[in-house]
């Protein structure tokens, strides 16, 4: 709830006029009292001098009565009783009104003088004490004393008739004068009671208004509430305040639970907040970014260029029990105050799907790249080459196809599918590379990931095979796109050879020459391709190549896939890094030498690096890691036998796979082709000097394969 | 954003510190502003501190990577030297870490390289006009 100035104005406003009413109140009732004190003792004094009022006429009859009763000669002592009874009466009222204040004094003591005239007639009938009658045989007469008696009774009572009226009159006007104030005083009453009564009724409409007003108020505050949880609840960012100690305010978004899987984040720090999610250097660097937004050099462009959480990559649980890579990105805006910084304003987005179709397009832009880069390279490139290539590779995916359709029930099966796999592939790629066709690498290379994976797997079924199918699909298609583009580019150099007809591109020299020696083409192939590893893999070394001319035609592709398989062996495995030739006191360039020879028996092929040489110990660990051994069997294990592991198949000494080796398919394919020509494939190595692989391979003629 | 004091009069004094001849000439042909007068040229951190001492500048653009003393121990000791001083830092160093320890150290603006015209002159602007 928010108070404006002129809400709290008028809250205030409003407190004043409570106050003032309620004083008025008190004010009426303190006041109200007084007047009905005064007016109940003015009832008192006015009942006094009514009553006084009827003495005057009272004692003329009860001197009358007096006077008759002597005349008759009754019994008089009753009447007199009561006329003392009523001077006594008259003078204590006439006493007890002189006490009084409110009382109108002249006339009082008009009223008062004319009493005291009274007395001197009054005096001696209240004084007389004797018998008035004398009672003689002839009946009852007046005595003496009674005669006396009589007369002054008889002066009394004609005193007491002609001054009554006058007494009367002043006593009448001592009431009316009462009467009067007393009736002013409850008029006065009445208007003070009216005006308490109004009184009242504004506090009873000041007390409505205010409760109404705030009733409104609380009504808004709720609605605002709701929203501001409405709010909170649906936007999907998260959202929170930052205080000056760094921490997390009371109120956030509820985004922020899902995204940090946590709810406690009220008086949270930041760092805290970010701890178990980021790099410790990472944390360093927003904590004193988060201090930079509460100085005064942080303008709000400039931080926002340096913010170090623009994307920032965690792991979140993914719901599953499991971790998945998300990036969030943090905003931070400065809430300003009357005291600058008041609170920083932190929103936290997921923009995962923006990173990942960011890194997609930039995937995209370079595969273009590399198409572009592959048909530069392929115009420059052996087009004889190229078309044998394809057509081993289209064999090849043939044969990848088959393998696939093969039915298979149980897991050594499927294994042994995926193993036929892996080799067919592997040996594709090998010669895209050398080739240096790497868009066709790459994707083969893809499908081998796929089916590394499917080899991880426990439990298989035909549906695992299902994405392998579609890469190899688009693999086909692009094989067929590479096949365009050659035909295409030969097109081309055919309209445009030279009028003379002779034959200047290499194209041409394909379609219309005659072709370039099989022998040739597989030492460009591999010098091509010992040129681009010894790149790769930033591992200077020369190729020595020997007697290439003396293989029959019927072992060229034996020969070819065996040296190019060996060649890559040599280089990601044989040859070392510059800096160990060095230290070793080697030279800084490798040497690996490739020797064909025809002997009397059949043929040899020996090829050699002076590289690190195989170490039983490091492929007898392999051998265990790959649990193609026991570690009882590996210790079991000669030297002689430790190097036959490498033409194990699955075996692989590389952790890490990359385009060239460490799938652990490789010299099994070579050891395999050897046998299916009746060949025999050695091994014999020196630690730190060489690696030396002779193949013996029968004479051509006695063999039926071509 | 206005600084603490009015420049408008008085010519806003540059300090140019950079081990690239070329990036230095590029500054000083890139700033537009008539009243900013360019007092000096650096080549290292140290060059920087002797040459802010003799003239005194408001201004300095600073490189981060320069054999000898680099730009974030010079800015160190600048704002110790001259505390009102401005620095813009201008760095092919692109990572959020390194911005933000200068920012730390005492910098007050960041550009990195590859910069354009526009940006140094927007840069320079939002810090001393």
């Amino acid at each position: 709830m928010q108070f404006s100035g002129a809400d709290r104005i008028r809250r205030l406003l409003t407190a004043a006029a409570g106050a003032l009413l309620a004083a008025l109140m008190a004010l009426v009732l303190i006041v109200g009292f007084r007047l009905a004190t005064r007016i109940r003792a003015n009832v008192a004094l006015l009942q006094r001098a009514s009553l006084l009022q009827t003495y005057p006429s009272v004692l003329s009859q009860q001197l009358t009565a007096l006077r008759e009763r002597l005349g008759t000669l009754e019994y008089t002592g009753g009447v007199h009783q009561e006329l003392a009874d009523s001077v006594a009466g008259f003078d204590r009222n006439l006493a007890a009104l002189e006490r009084r204040p409110g009382v109108d004094r002249p006339v009082l003591r008009a009223a008062g003088h004319l009493w005291k005239a009274y007395a001197p007639v009054l005096a001696p009938v209240l004084a007389y004490s004797g018998e008035p009658y004398s009672d003689t045989d002839f009946g009852s007469s007046l005595s003496v004393s009674g005669k006396i008696y009589y007369t002054q009774v008889r002066r009394a009572e004609l005193f007491a008739q002609s001054s009554a009226p006058a007494l009367h009159r002043r006593l009448a006007a001592l009431s009316a004068a009462l009467q009067k104030r007393t009736s002013s005083a409850a008029s006065r009453l009445r208007l003070l009671l009216s005006a308490g009564v109004l009184a009242v009724l504004l506090l009873g409409a000041a007390a409505a208004y205010l409760q109404l007003a705030r009733s409104r108020g609380e009504r808004a505050a709720r609605a605002a509430e709701e929203q501001t949880r409405d709010i909170l609840h649906t936007v999907r960012e998260g959202l929170f305040l930052l205080d000056a100690d760094y921490r997390i305010g009371t109120v956030w978004s509820q985004a922020l639970t899902h995204l940090f899987g946590r709810e406690d984040f009220a008086g949270l720090s930041f760092e805290e907040l970010l701890r178990d999610k980021v790099s410790p250097a990472t944390l360093a660097t927003a904590t004193k970014y988060i201090k930079l937004l509460w100085g005064e050099r942080a303008h709000e462009n400039l931080m926002k260029s340096i913010n170090p959480l623009g994307q920032l990559e965690v792991m979140l649980d993914n719901g599953r029990g499991g971790k998945e890579t998300h990036y969030l990105q943090f905003n931070f805006h400065r809430v300003l105050g009357q005291q600058g910084v008041k609170h920083v304003l932190c929103t936290v987005a997921d923009i995962t799907s923006n990173v990942m179709l960011a890194r997609e397009l930039h995937e995209a832009q370079e595969s273009a790249h590399s198409q572009i880069d592959m048909m530069v390279s392929m115009l420059h490139s052996d087009p004889l080459q190229v078309g044998g290539f394809l057509d081993t590779a289209a064999a090849g995916l043939k044969h990848v196809n088959a393998i696939l359709k093969e039915p298979a029930r149980s897991h050594a099966e499927f294994s042994r599918k995926l193993t036929g796999l892996s080799r067919e592939l592997h040996s594709i790629k090998g010669e895209a590379s050398a080739l240096n066709l790497m868009s066709i690498a790459q994707r083969v290379h893809h499908l081998e990931d796929m089916v590394e994976e499917l080899k991880g797997k426990s439990e298989l079924t035909g549906n695992d095979f299902l994405p392998v199918v579609l890469k190899l699909d688009e693999l086909l298609a692009h094989l067929r796109a590479v096949r365009e583009v050659i035909l295409r580019l030969s097109t081309l150099k055919d309209g445009t050879s030279s009028p003379d007809g002779t034959l200047s591109s290499p194209i041409l020299r394909l379609r219309g020459a005659e072709r370039a020696s099989g022998a040739d083409e597989l030492a460009a192939t591999l010098q091509g391709l010992a040129r681009k590893l010894a790149e790769d893999h930033g591992k200077p070394f020369n190729l020595s190549l020997e007697g290439l001319e003396a293989v029959p035609a019927a072992y060229l592709p034996t020969v070819k896939d065996c040296l190019i398989q060996m060649l890559r062996n040599a280089a990601v495995h044989g040859i070392e890094p510059d800096a160990v030739r060095r230290a070793g006191s080697k030279s800084a360039t490798g040497l690996v030498r490739a020797q064909f020879r025809r002997l009397e028996s059949g043929c040899e092929l020996v090829f050699e690096d002076d590289g690190a040489g195989l170490s039983p110990e490091t492929l007898k660990e392999a051998a265990v890691r790959k649990q193609l051994l026991t570690e009882e069997q590996a210790a079991e294990l000669d030297n002689r036998s430790a190097l036959a592991l490498i033409f194990k198949p699955g075996f692989s000494t590389r952790t890490e796979v990359s385009m060239d080796a460490g799938r652990g398919t490789g010299m099994d394919v070579v050891a395999k082709a050897v046998y299916a020509l009746g060949g025999r494939i050695g091994v014999s190595t020196h630690p730190g000097r060489f690696t030396r692989f002779k193949i013996a391979l029968p004479a051509p003629s006695q063999t039926a394969v071509a | 954003m206005s600084s603490g004091t009015p420049l408008e009069r008085r010519p806003v004094k540059l300090l140019i510190v950079d081990d690239s001849n070329i990036v230095r000439r590029r500054i000083e042909r890139s700033q537009q502003f008539d009243d900013l007068q360019v007092v000096g040229t650096a080549a290292n951190g140290f060059e920087a501190l002797e040459l802010a001492r003799r003239t005194d500048p408001d201004l300095v653009t600073m490189d981060l990577t320069m054999p000898q003393m680099d730009g974030i121990e010079c800015i160190t000791q600048l704002v110790q030297l001259k505390p009102a001083l401005r620095i813009l830092v201008i760095s092919a160093l692109a990572d959020k870490a390194t911005a933000v320890e200068a920012m730390e150290r005492g910098a007050n603006g960041f550009l990195n390289k590859p910069f354009s015209d526009r940006q140094l002159n927007e840069a320079i602007a939002e810090l001393m006009y």
